[in-house]
């Protein structure tokens, strides 16, 4: 390595290039979180202790949840070369369908099948459903982008609008009053023997299913991604559609297929909101973590193992915002509220390096 | 004849929802408009409850009335436009955030009757009354078509610290709060001045999130403060702050809410629900809106205190029996000595 570079960032960062070896990354991102506690512990005069820790560790991989789903939802459509930038809309319609069907299936079933197993039961149903949804929206997005060749960043937008306006109209006409108390969210599952581990089990193993499906599709889709001859078609039709196409790939096919999965990561991502997160549904709730999903994409370079390290890198910043805030009210409140961003901005800039999208990303591929 | 018989009519059921519904197109009505912040009507919190001001009114004086939602900061000048173009005599802003355009388009449209809740305006800032020590003042003669509705959340805040340093265990309490804009720092300073009065060792956190939209960082907040041995949650920033009371429910804690009796609001949590440090928007809405019925208003500032009962907190519902008599006489005290004056809460503007 290099150590004659200006910054040390940049050293690490060309480090990342010239070995590019992924036990690398993973070092350069502990020893910044291990960098970041100290520098966090300095800020708040040492208070947060080993629970403190433990707990703020638990919550990132809470907050990283959704994120890392909008990643992947990223992830796997641009990987075939369609760009999504609808994650947000997607998710926003999940997050409103789920707690719908959560709240109305509850009230159907709670008679006849008693209290607890209609909430689990409406629960599982509302996950389906809200992911449904979000096929749907992904659906219109592939056949918008695909058949009829628009440009993909209007039709991201205009499904981001158009689940604003939707789930903002529904919710007035159905959701905002009278309503009867729902079931609430999904317990905390915690797994046997794993979750007695000190320190690693409330981090990893005492988390509510979702976050546990996050942590699974992560690695099913890298999988895919890279040992399946699935994802070595989808990555040929979105670096170079007209090759892969020359030797017998369905371009079309692929890039429905992997636009519609996408939608239905992005919608556990939403029903993450109001299933997992909190038991109410109001409208924006989404508050833009879709986009902060997609900054999580880039900073994995369209990987998932790096879209997971993005998202919990801003998992962790919020984390650090929240205990910052706790400990030092005599800071201004807007400060540590920048720091999620701020580090976005320094890791991907500082770190990362150059990202490039797959070639063909965002281009209609016609025959 | 048949004409004078529907006017009539129209006068007599006048003092019914329907009557509102149903006579619409006559052109003497006085119409009011209602522009909510991004909360929106349903936010189960002070938009919602100003809609029920303005709706009270307008039934009860046979006014058309009619809301719209801003859906980000930037609509809020585009909302009251179209209000103003569509000719509404009054027109109610909501929340803090509103202020600046508010007063811009009260100034453009002298002769429609302003009336912003949550921030004040001087209406009678002239270049000779104008002094540095006053904010918002116009050079060209000021704000007479506004009314301010504002509210003295320290106060309501501080009963409400009273009551959590009263029932908790640990002397740790903490707030949720939402965006650091007055209203919102006056309910955290009042809460926490409160529970010091209440008991001197008590520890009061809080956390300000920048947005009144995000229960789910809410939660995550308030169960940071939870694992910081706070027990009772104060959710001070609408769907934010709801937020926190659902972690404080989730743990089996306190909850206090804020603004309206968020035990019909927002049942869901009302096993952890204590009280809510509500303010009487309606109230004030509807209060406001007789005086321009009486055509008595005359702009300026009304402020909703302990003292006129316009703020205060809710019942304690399910926690009536769980609330020792020595927190509640407290509170009595409390509540006496904010009306007397004795009892400062330590909000600086």
């Amino acid at each position: 390595m290099n150590q004659q570079t200006t910054s040390p960032a940049r050293a690490i960062g060309q480090g990342l290039r010239l070995k590019g070896r992924w036990w690398v990354t993973a070092l350069v991102g502990l020893m910044l979180i291990v960098v970041l506690w100290l520098l966090l512990n300095l800020i708040i005069g040492g208070q947060c202790d080993g629970p403190c820790v433990v707990g703020a560790l638990a919550q990132t991989l809470r907050v990283a949840t959704p994120i890392a789903f909008a990643a992947l939802c990223g992830v796997m459509c641009e990987r075939s070369g369609v760009v999504d930038i609808g994650i947000e809309g997607k998710m926003l319609m999940a997050a409103m369908v789920g707690y719908a069907v959560n709240l109305f299936a509850y009230q159907a079933l709670k008679d006849s099948m008693g209290v607890v197993a209609a909430g689990n039961l409406s629960r599982w149903l509302a996950m389906f459903a809200g992911v449904l949804a979000a096929m749907v929206l992904a659906a219109l997005h592939a056949v918008v982008s695909i058949e009829f060749k628009t440009n993909q960043i209007i039709t991201g937008t205009v499904i981001n609008i158009l689940a604003v306006g939707l789930t903002g109209f529904l919710y007035r006409q159905f959701l905002a009053e009278h309503l009867p108390a729902g079931p609430g969210t999904f317990p905390i599952i915690n797994i046997p023997i794993l979750s007695n581990i000190p320190i690693i089990g409330p981090i990893l193993f005492q988390q509510k299913p979702l976050t546990y499906i996050m942590l699974i599709t992560v690695v099913v889709i890298q999988y895919v991604l890279f040992h399946t001859p699935w994802g070595l078609r989808t990555r040929a039709v979105g670096e170079h559609p007209r090759a892969a196409d020359t030797v017998g790939v369905n371009v079309y096919k692929i890039r429905y297929i992997n636009v519609i999965a996408g939608g239905l990561i992005a919608g556990l991502a939403g029903v993450w909101f109001t299933l997992e997160a909190v038991d109410v549904f109001n409208p924006m709730m989404t508050n833009g973590l879709g986009f902060i999903g997609l900054a999580a994409m880039i900073f994995g370079k369209w990987n998932p193992f790096g879209a997971l390290l993005g998202a919990l890198i801003f998992g962790l910043g919020n984390g650090v915002t929240s205990t910052i805030s706790i400990f030092r009210p005599d800071i201004p409140s807007q400060l540590p509220q920048m720091l999620p961003y701020l580090l976005t901005v320094v890791i991907l800039t500082g770190v990362v390096g150059r990202a490039t999208a797959p070639a063909a990303d965002g281009t209609p591929y016609e025959k | 004849m048949r004409k004078s018989y529907v006017s009539i009519a129209a006068m007599i059921t006048a003092a019914t929802l329907l009557a509102a519904c149903a006579g619409g197109g006559a052109s003497s009505k006085l119409k009011v408009g209602l522009v909510t912040d991004t909360g929106g009507v349903n936010d189960k919190s002070f938009n919602q409850s100003a809609w029920t001001g303005v709706q009270k009114a307008a039934t009860e004086f046979g006014w058309d009335a009619k809301f719209i939602e801003s859906k980000q900061p930037t609509d809020y000048e585009k909302n009251i436009d179209q209000f103003a173009t569509e000719k509404y005599d009054v027109i109610v802003t909501v929340g803090f955030l509103m202020g600046d355009a508010t007063a811009a388009k009260a100034i453009q449209y002298p002769n429609i009757k302003f009336s912003i809740i949550d921030n004040a305006f001087f209406p009678t800032k002239g270049a000779k009354v104008c002094d540095d020590s006053k904010k918002d003042c116009y050079v060209d003669g000021g704000l007479k078509n506004v009314t301010s509705l504002m509210f003295q959340e320290d106060e309501v805040g501080f009963l409400a610290g009273v009551v959590a340093a009263g029932i908790s265990k640990t002397g740790t309490v903490c707030t949720v709060a939402g965006m650091e804009i007055p209203p919102v720092v006056k309910f955290v300073t009042g809460y926490e001045a409160g529970a010091k009065w209440m008991n001197a060792s008590a520890k009061a956190l809080h956390v300000y999130i920048p947005s009144f939209v995000d229960p789910a960082k809410g939660k995550e907040v308030g169960n940071s403060m939870i694992s910081q041995s706070c027990d009772v949650v104060f959710g001070a920033g609408g769907n934010t702050g709801n937020g926190g009371l659902l972690a404080a429910k989730e743990k089996s804690l306190a909850a206090i809410g804020v603004d309206v009796d968020q035990y019909n609001t927002y049942p869901e949590v009302k096993d952890a629900l204590v009280t809510s440090a509500t303010k009487n928007v309606d109230v004030a809405v509807y209060e406001y809106l007789k005086t321009v019925n009486a055509k008595s208003d005359k702009g300026g500032i009304l402020t909703a205190n302990i003292k006129n009962a316009g703020i205060g907190l809710a019942p304690f519902h399910d926690w009536d029996s769980k609330v020792s008599d020595a927190v509640k006489a407290k509170v009595k005290e409390a509540t006496d000595g904010l009306k007397a004056g004795t009892i400062k809460t330590g909000y600086q503007p």
